[in-house]
């Protein structure tokens, strides 16, 4: 059940950033640029496998400050440390594209993408 | 994590393939790019730090050349598990024929480019974050090289494409930034897709270490993978390593990227960066899922036209030769008819990648090894003249606008009676890309041919023609242009710089050295190419620990928790 959410989720993601990312205003494109990559990273985190969380699966449950000990069906750590290093990089380059776009409309007075391209 | 590493035992290693010479390239480009970041306020120093670290990062590759790979005794290939995790645990870097072949390469022009870059910036701009973003560049070029590890690869690209996507914005005027944003918008949906494919890898195979990815494939029923679905995704990061390329359909950004950043940085982009792409095709797809197990058949039903095999790489050469085919097409038309010289170059790269790709395409579809070797020498030593050639070219076009202020067709002419020194290199240049002997273009040149040939490969040898003719008509058409003809205002008030000058001089001499000296060139790329396919080799250097080494001890749960600190 959680994998077809989480599979619909991430569609819905990928269709609403493909949406943005085709529209006229520059702003809506890095938004759309924004949700594909944070799609992307949804994405991700699912690849490493979904599994029920019981009270032997999850590891902060299972041990609760008292003597912890490892629990055999953890979830998997690597994708989770993927995920973080990918949001990381996201998040710099939404920034850098945020600060980018107001340059461009700086030195071109306009965000309509379609007017950008008419200019050599 | 901690838990896992510190039980596994570390496997005594043979002495010489395991090196911390492997990592030297990034720490010293790492420590330069700091440096200089912390410098800002005393220019000079920046400088000397960045040119320190240039020659500091020459001697490692130079170091990892000679004792990793063409010392008689050299082991061929070395690696190092960074922080001591064992592969497929912890990031493996990993140095053989292949990286260090491109690492030279890129040695070479860089260094050059730094150079150049000392001289053309004027006093307020080496107050500024050049320096140190070129040295970030440069990390990430090498780290895409080093590492051994697909989702450390995506973190090189990116820290590779971070530094470029600041130069295409550089001068931040409204042809700059525009060309910025379409080549941030097409990276970053590049890099969401490539963390589509990485992730769905490991979904699929369980590792990211592409030596354990590499044998778990050519296995893939011990382990249970489905290959099929792992080279669908494989599919995903061949459109995304053809984006860093520039091959067609996905060259649209180079142009105007190209003219957008400072001619000598477009060097690097066209040198180094493409390269990278290249780097990548080859290394995935020779090293890491030609043993795949998949039964491919692209015939067209009726026709008996198509190729059929038992391996992926069938499925890899086919989408290489439609990309490639294209891209020589495109490139050399779109060249012909540009109106400055970055846009002819810029158009010009596009089709040579295609000249890089084709060979590669014509390994990964042939039958016979003896073959696919020879393509892959012929494809890296292309790879090289058109580092060499074409970053030549950037630089001289770097040296035309600060003479001239101009690099447009029209307010050039006669700067070869003018300024010869500026001129003998850009010529020397345009015959190697045409590929005139005895210059390094010619055997580039002469290897492709003969591969297409060998693979009695018709229409390719007459697309290879074709592309070639283009060459020179625009070869030619520059050159006629900007050089010959009457001397316009911009260029009767020229003035050359001295430094410049000898950076292009130093390298049309390197490109004319690569073509006479080509023996010890040819056996470098032939160990390149043999590191390339020998995945037993990469495997076994690497020693990916099987998961059952690294399960934890049967005694006692706690017992894993307690020994998993201190290491």
């Amino acid at each position: 059940m959680t994998a077809v959410v989480l599979a619909a989720v991430i569609g819905a993601l990928f269709a609403l950033g493909t949406f943005l990312l085709l529209r006229r205003d520059l702003i809506r494109v890095v938004w759309g640029l924004a949700i594909i990559s944070q799609a992307a990273n949804v994405y991700l985190l699912a690849m490493g496998g979904i599994t029920e969380g019981t009270a032997e699966t999850v590891p902060v449950l299972e041990g609760h400050g008292h003597e912890v000990h490892v629990p055999v069906g953890v979830a998997d750590p690597l994708v989770q440390a993927l995920v973080l290093t990918a949001i990381v990089i996201g998040f710099g380059m939404t920034a850098f594209a945020l600060v980018l776009s107001y340059r461009v409309y700086e030195e071109h007075d306009t965000l309509d993408v379609s007017e950008l391209g008419d200019r050599e | 994590m901690t838990v896992l590493g510190s039980v596994a035992p570390l496997a005594a290693v043979p002495v010489g393939t395991e090196s911390q010479l492997v990592i030297a390239p990034m720490l010293i480009v790492l420590v330069a790019a700091v440096a200089s970041l912390l410098l800002g306020r005393w220019p000079r120093a920046r400088i000397g730090v960045s040119l320190a670290g240039g020659a500091a990062y020459a001697v490692a590759v130079a170091a990892i050349d000679w004792y990793i790979v063409l010392a008689p005794d050299a082991p061929g290939i070395a690696t190092y598990q960074v922080g001591d995790w064992v592969a497929p645990v912890g990031i493996t870097l990993v140095v053989d024929g292949l990286s260090a072949f491109m690492l030279t390469m890129v040695a070479v022009l860089g260094i050059a480019s730094l150079v150049f870059s000392t001289r053309v910036l004027p006093e307020i701009d080496r107050r500024s974050y050049y320096f140190p973003l070129f040295h970030f560049l440069a990390l990430g070029v090498t780290g895409a090289f080093l590492t051994g590890d697909l989702f450390n690869l995506f973190v090189w690209f990116e820290v590779m494409l971070m530094a470029s996507y600041i130069f295409v914005a550089y001068y931040g005027g409204p042809q700059h930034t525009r060309a910025a944003f379409w080549y941030v918008s097409l990276n970053l949906l590049a890099s969401a897709v490539f963390l589509l494919g990485v992730g769905g890898i490991y979904a699929v195979t369980g590792t990211l270490n592409m030596a354990d990815l590499s044998r778990r494939l050519a296995d893939s029923a011990a382990f249970g993978i489905e290959p099929e679905a792992a080279l669908g995704l494989y599919a995903l990061l061949l459109s995304v390593f053809a984006i860093k390329a520039g091959l067609v359909p996905f060259q649209f950004w180079i142009p105007t990227a190209y003219r957008a950043a400072p001619p000598q940085i477009s060097a690097l982009l066209a040198g180094a960066t493409k390269k990278v792409g290249i780097y990548a095709i080859i290394r995935l797809s020779f090293t890491v899922f030609a043993g795949a197990p998949i039964a491919v058949d692209l015939s067209i039903p009726g026709t008996g036209v198509g190729i059929a095999g038992d391996s992926p790489l069938i499925f890899v050469g086919a989408a290489l030769f439609v990309m490639a085919a294209a891209s020589i097409l495109v490139g050399g038309i779109g060249a012909v008819g540009r109106d400055s010289i970055e846009g002819v170059l810029a158009y010009s790269s596009i089709g040579q990648v295609g000249f890089i790709a084709i060979p590669v395409a014509i390994a990964a579809t042939t039958a016979s090894a003896e073959l696919r070797h020879l393509a892959i020498v012929a494809a890296l030593v292309y790879a090289l003249n058109h580092t060499l050639a074409k970053g030549l070219l950037f630089l001289t076009v770097g040296a035309v606008r600060s003479a001239t202020g101009t690099s447009r067709l029209a307010d050039l002419g006669g700067l070869a009676e003018r300024s010869p020194m500026l001129a003998i290199p850009f010529f020397i240049a345009s015959l190697s890309l045409v590929g005139i002997p005895p210059l390094s273009g010619f055997f580039g040149k002469f290897l492709v041919f003969d591969s297409a040939a060998r693979a009695e490969a018709a229409s390719v040898i007459v697309l290879l023609l074709v592309g070639s003719l283009l060459t020179i008509a625009y070869a030619t058409r520059v050159w006629n242009r900007s050089f010959w003809g009457d001397r316009t205002p911009a260029v009767e008030n020229a003035t050359t710089d001295g430094v410049q000058l000898a950076v292009l001089a130093v390298l049309a001499a390197a490109i004319v050295l690569v073509g006479v000296g080509f023996e010890p060139v040819y056996e470098f790329a032939d160990a390149a190419a043999t590191a390339a396919v020998d995945a037993d080799a990469y495997v076994d250097a690497v020693d990916p620990a099987d998961a059952s080494d690294l399960e934890l001890p049967d005694d006692g749960a706690g017992n894993g928790t307690e020994s998993g600190g201190g290491h």
